[in-house]
C-alpha cells in the first residue's frame, strides 16, 4: 500500500544545503502498524511530513518515491494531494491543543474533512458520521463534545477528537507523530488502546512515531530506528528491541530504565526533610460574578520524610498535586496545616525545561556564580574557581563557563541547572520532571550523574515524575501520589513488584512494567 | 449572558466614575463662572446673587446628583455664554463626529483588512516589502497632516470638493457624506496603516501554529485554510486594536474637524473651553467619554464572538 523508496530531503535556506534525512525506504501493507523510532533530530517527524505530503516549502528539496497506492506523491501536484489528505490518509499530531482550531467548535472541525471530501453529504448526513466518530474515539457525552470549544476538554479528551477528526472519511493510513507525548501515562496507556482497536475494526495501517521505546513495544510489530537522517536498524519488535544488531540501537534499547530488583538498603542517615500531615487548599478564582466558590484541596494530610543520601520518587499525574507539595517544601507557599521541617540550608531545586531555567542573557559562568554572590563573601576568583569545579563535577568542560545557554544542548543545559543548584552545597535537592524532556539516552547519562552526585555528596533527593521506570531507576523509596493523597509508599521493589493499590497497579500496567 | 451583564454593569460603574470626574475637575479649576458670565458688570452682590441662584454654593456632591440627574434626562444645563440650552448646541453635532468616526473605520477595515492578509500571505516577497516601506511612511504622517496634503490635491488642484464648504446632512446626505470622505481619508490612513501591520504579523504568527498543519492535513486548499482557519484567530488582537482606534477617532475628532472646517463637536468643545463656558464643555466631554465606554463595550462583545475562550478567564 505504502512504499517509500530512497527518500531524501534537503533543505536550502543555508548557504550549504542540510540533508535531513537520508535514503529512507519504508514498506507498509495495508492494516500494519509499523513504529518509527529516533531520538530528536532525527528526522522522523520530516519523514512523516513528507509522507503526508504536508512538507511544501520552496527552499527544501524532496528526491525519491513516495508510492501511495501505487501513486507517487511527490510527483503529484497540489490538487492530487489534496483529494488524499484527509480522505486516504489522515494524520494526528503531539499536541492535541494547539493541533485544533482555538475559535472553532469540535464538531465543526471533525466534520471539516467531510466537508471537503464528500461534498455530496447532507448537514445531517455529516452531523451523524462525526458524532459516530466521536463516539467510536471512546468519547462519552458525545453532543456535548460536538459542542464544545477544544479548551473546554481534557488533554485526553482533545486528542480523542483529534482522532475522530482523522478517522471520520476511514482513511487507509494514520500517521500518528508522537500522539500520546503530552499526555499523562494512562491516558496514553487508553490513547494506544484506542489506536489499536482502531487498526483492528477498520483495518488502518497505522504509522506511529514516538521517542517512547517502551509503548512502541506495546502496540508496533515492525519498528524502524532513525538517527540524524538515517535508518539504523529496522526489523520486527523482537529482534529489534531484543536482538539489536546495531551499536545506536544497543545504546537506545539499553537506556530504556528497566525494572530489575534491585535489593532494599536501609537508610539510617540524618533526617535532612520532614513534612508532618501537610493538608493544603486553594480557592478556585470565581469564573463569574454569580458563582458559587470552589476549593480545591491539593494535598490532603501529606507525611514524608528523606534522610541522607537518599533519593525518594514522588510520581503522580499531572493536577495530583505533586507541584504544589514541592512549592510547599521549598517555602514557597506556607501550608494551612501540618509544618515542614528542614535540618538543612538551602534546599534547591532542578525544573523540567532547562531551556526555559536558564537566563539566555547570562553567560554559563556568571549562572553558577549567582547563587555564591546572593550568599556574598565569596570574592571573585573563588567563585570564578567554584564555579569551574561544579561544571566538571557536573560532567562538562571548564570553558563551557564562557559560553550563553543557546549554545549548549538539551543535556548540557541540565546539567548546568543541577550544577547551579549544588553551588551552595545543599543537602536537599528536589528534582521536578528533571529528565521528562530529555532525549532517553541524555535521560540516561543525567540519571547517571544524579546517581553519582548522591553517592558523592550524600546528596538527598526528592525525585517527582510522572515516569515510573524514571522513578524506579533513581529511587531508594517511592511514594504515588493521586488527587492530593499518598496512596501507596514504601521501598521501591516492594512498591514495584507487590503493589497494593489499584492505582499503582494502573500505573505500572500503563508504563508496560506489569502486563 | 453572565459575561453580558458582567461587562454591562462594568459599563455603568465607569459612567458613573468619569462623569464624576468630570465633573469635579470643573468644580477645583480657577475662575468663578458667574463673575465669568457677568464680566464687567461683576459686583460682589450680584455675584453672590447669580451664584445662589446657580446653586453653586451647595457641596459638590449635592450639585454632582442635580447634574446627573438632568443630565439622565436630557437636560445638559445651559451655556453661560450664549444663553441658550447646551443640548440645542451638541445634539445635532454628535451625527456628524459619530459619521465621520464611523466612515473612517470602514475605511480602516476596508483597507487594512486586504491589504494585511496579502502582505502576510507573500511575506517578505517584493510586493510586501513594497508594502510596509508606503505602510511605514503612512503610519508616520500625523492625520492633521495628511488632512492637508488632501485638502490641497484633491480640494484645491483636482477640485473634487470645495475646501470649507460644508454641507449639512439636513441639506443633503450625499453632499454631506461626500464632503466628510476625504477628511475620513485623512484620519483613516495612519490608522489602517497600523492595523494592516498589526494583522499581517498576526497572520504571519498564526500561520506557523500547529492547527494549521491540521487544517492542511484534511485536505484544505490554501485559501479555505487562510479564511476558515487562520483569520479568525488572527484577528483577535486587531479587533482590540480597531476598537481603541474607533474610540481614539471619536475623541480625536477635534483636530481634523478644525483642518476641514466641520461643525462637529470637536469644534464646539474647542470654542467652548476658549470661552470657558462650562456647562458645554462638561457636556461634551461626558459625552465623548461615554460613546468611547459604549464603543469598548461593543468590542468587548464582539471579542467573546470571536474568541470563545474570553468567558473562561
Amino acid at each position: 500500500m505504502l512504499d517509500v523508496k530512497d527518500l531524501t530531503i534537503e533543505f536550502h535556506d543555508h548557504l550549504a544545503p542540510e540533508t535531513v534525512v537520508f535514503d529512507f525506504c519504508l514498506h507498509m501493507e495495508p492494516g500494519e502498524i509499523v513504529g518509527l523510532v529516533g531520538e530528536s533530530g532525527s528526522g522522523k517527524s520530516m519523514t512523516a511530513l513528507a509522507i503526508a505530503g504536508l512538507l511544501a516549502r520552496h527552499d527544501m528539496e524532496k528526491r525519491g518515491e513516495i508510492l501511495f497506492e501505487g501513486k507517487d506523491l511527490l510527483s503529484c501536484d497540489r490538487q492530487q494531494l489534496r483529494a488524499l489528505q484527509g480522505s486516504r490518509i489522515a494524520m494526528i499530531f503531539q499536541e492535541p491543543m494547539t493541533s485544533l482550531n482555538p475559535v472553532c467548535r469540535v464538531g465543526w472541525q471533525v466534520e471539516e474533512a467531510l466537508r471537503i471530501h464528500c461534498p455530496q453529504m447532507t448537514k445531517q448526513e455529516r452531523r451523524q458520521r462525526a458524532m459516530q466518530a466521536l463516539a467510536d474515539a471512546d468519547l462519552k457525552d458525545t453532543q456535548r463534545v460536538y459542542d464544545s470549544y477544544p479548551h473546554q476538554l481534557s488533554g485526553g479528551m482533545r486528542q480523542r477528537v483529534m482522532i475522530a477528526a482523522a478517522m471520520v472519511c476511514e482513511p487507509k493510513l494514520l500517521i500518528a507523530d508522537e500522539p500520546t507525548t503530552a499526555l499523562d501515562v494512562t491516558i496514553q496507556a487508553q490513547i494506544v488502546e484506542l489506536l489499536k482497536r482502531i487498526n483492528q475494526e477498520k483495518k488502518t495501517a497505522i504509522l506511529f512515531i514516538s521517542h517512547d521505546l517502551s509503548l512502541v513495544r506495546q502496540l508496533c510489530r515492525r519498528v524502524i530506528v532513525m538517527q540524524g537522517g538515517y535508518i539504523v536498524e529496522s526489523g520486527t519488535v523482537d529482534d529489534v528491541f531484543y536482538r539489536p544488531k546495531k551499536a545506536y540501537t544497543q545504546k537506545l534499547v539499553g537506556a530504556i530504565p528497566e525494572c530489575v530488583r534491585q535489593g532494599t538498603k536501609g537508610n539510617t542517615g540524618k533526617l535532612v526533610l520532614s513534612v508532618e500531615n501537610v493538608h493544603m487548599g486553594f480557592v478556585q478564582k470565581r469564573r463569574s460574578l454569580f458563582e458559587k466558590k470552589r476549593r480545591i484541596e491539593a494535598v490532603r494530610d501529606v507525611s514524608l520524610s528523606v534522610r541522607e543520601g537518599e533519593a525518594v520518587g514522588l510520581v503522580g499525574e499531572s493536577g495530583c498535586g505533586k507541584s504544589t507539595l514541592s512549592k510547599v517544601i521549598l517555602g514557597l507557599e506556607k501550608p494551612e496545616q501540618g509544618k515542614v521541617v528542614h535540618y538543612s540550608e538551602h534546599p534547591q531545586m532542578v525544573f523540567q525545561d532547562p531551556y526555559g531555567s536558564l537566563n539566555p542573557a547570562y553567560k554559563i559562568g556568571r549562572i553558577l556564580e549567582e547563587p555564591l554572590r546572593i550568599q556574598g563573601g565569596f570574592p571573585a576568583a573563588e567563585r570564578r574557581r567554584q564555579a569551574q569545579e561544579m561544571l566538571v563535577r557536573v560532567g562538562l568542560d571548564e570553558k563551557i563557563a564562557d559560553r550563553y545557554p543557546y549554545q549548549l544542548s538539551g543535556g548540557q543545559r541540565q546539567r548546568v541547572c543541577i550544577g547551579a543548584a549544588l553551588m551552595l552545597k545543599p543537602k536537599l535537592l528536589i528534582a521536578d520532571e528533571a529528565v521528562s524532556a530529555l532525549d532517553v539516552t541524555i535521560q540516561a547519562q543525567i540519571l547517571e550523574l544524579l546517581r553519582r552526585l548522591k553517592e558523592e555528596m550524600g546528596l538527598a533527593i526528592l525525585f517527582i515524575s510522572h515516569d515510573m521506570r524514571v522513578v524506579y531507576q533513581m529511587s531508594d523509596r517511592v511514594v504515588i501520589m493521586k488527587d492530593g493523597q499518598f496512596v501507596e509508599s514504601g521501598d521501591t521493589d516492594t512498591v514495584y513488584f507487590a503493589p497494593q493499590h489499584p492505582y499503582t497497579e494502573q500505573l505500572l500496567l500503563a508504563a508496560g512494567i506489569r502486563t | 449572558m453572565k459575561y453580558f451583564a458582567k461587562k454591562l454593569a462594568g459599563l455603568v460603574a465607569t459612567l458613573l466614575a468619569v462623569s464624576f470626574l468630570v465633573f469635579a475637575a470643573f468644580a477645583v479649576i480657577p475662575g468663578d463662572p458667574a463673575t465669568a458670565m457677568l464680566g464687567t458688570e461683576a459686583t460682589p452682590a450680584r455675584v453672590e446673587e447669580l451664584r445662589a441662584r446657580l446653586g453653586l454654593n451647595d457641596p459638590l456632591i449635592v450639585r454632582y446628583a442635580r447634574w446627573a440627574a438632568d443630565f439622565v434626562r436630557g437636560d445638559f444645563g445651559t451655556s453661560y455664554r450664549y444663553n441658550m440650552t447646551v443640548k440645542s448646541m451638541i445634539w445635532d453635532k454628535i451625527p456628524i463626529t459619530l459619521t465621520l468616526a464611523g466612515m473612517s473605520f470602514v475605511l480602516i477595515v476596508l483597507i487594512s483588512v486586504p491589504v494585511g492578509i496579502l502582505c502576510a500571505w507573500h511575506a517578505q516577497s517584493r510586493l510586501d516589502r513594497t508594502v510596509m516601506v508606503v505602510n511605514q511612511i503612512i503610519m508616520a504622517v500625523p492625520a492633521f497632516f495628511s488632512g492637508i496634503l488632501i485638502t490641497l490635491v484633491f480640494g484645491l488642484v483636482f477640485h473634487f470638493f470645495t475646501p470649507g464648504d460644508y454641507v449639512s446632512y439636513h441639506t443633503s446626505w450625499s453632499g454631506f457624506l461626500g464632503y466628510l470622505f476625504f477628511p475620513a481619508v485623512a484620519i483613516a490612513l495612519p490608522k489602517a496603516a497600523m492595523a494592516a501591520k498589526l494583522l499581517r504579523t498576526s497572520v504571519i504568527a498564526e500561520k506557523k501554529l500547529d492547527y494549521v498543519r491540521t487544517a492542511y492535513s484534511r485536505g484544505n486548499r490554501t485559501k479555505a485554510v487562510l479564511y476558515r482557519h487562520v483569520l479568525k484567530n488572527a484577528l483577535i488582537p486587531v479587533v482590540t486594536f480597531l476598537g481603541m482606534a474607533l474610540a481614539d477617532m471619536v475623541a480625536g475628532s477635534i483636530v481634523i474637524e478644525q483642518v476641514f472646517n466641520i461643525p462637529g463637536i470637536g469644534r464646539i468643545l474647542l470654542t467652548s473651553i476658549s470661552n470657558r463656558d462650562y456647562p458645554v464643555v462638561q457636556a461634551v466631554i461626558v459625552c465623548i467619554a461615554f460613546l468611547v465606554i459604549f464603543i469598548n463595550f461593543l468590542v468587548d462583545m464582539l471579542y467573546r464572538w470571536i474568541d470563545p475562550r474570553i468567558a473562561l478567564e
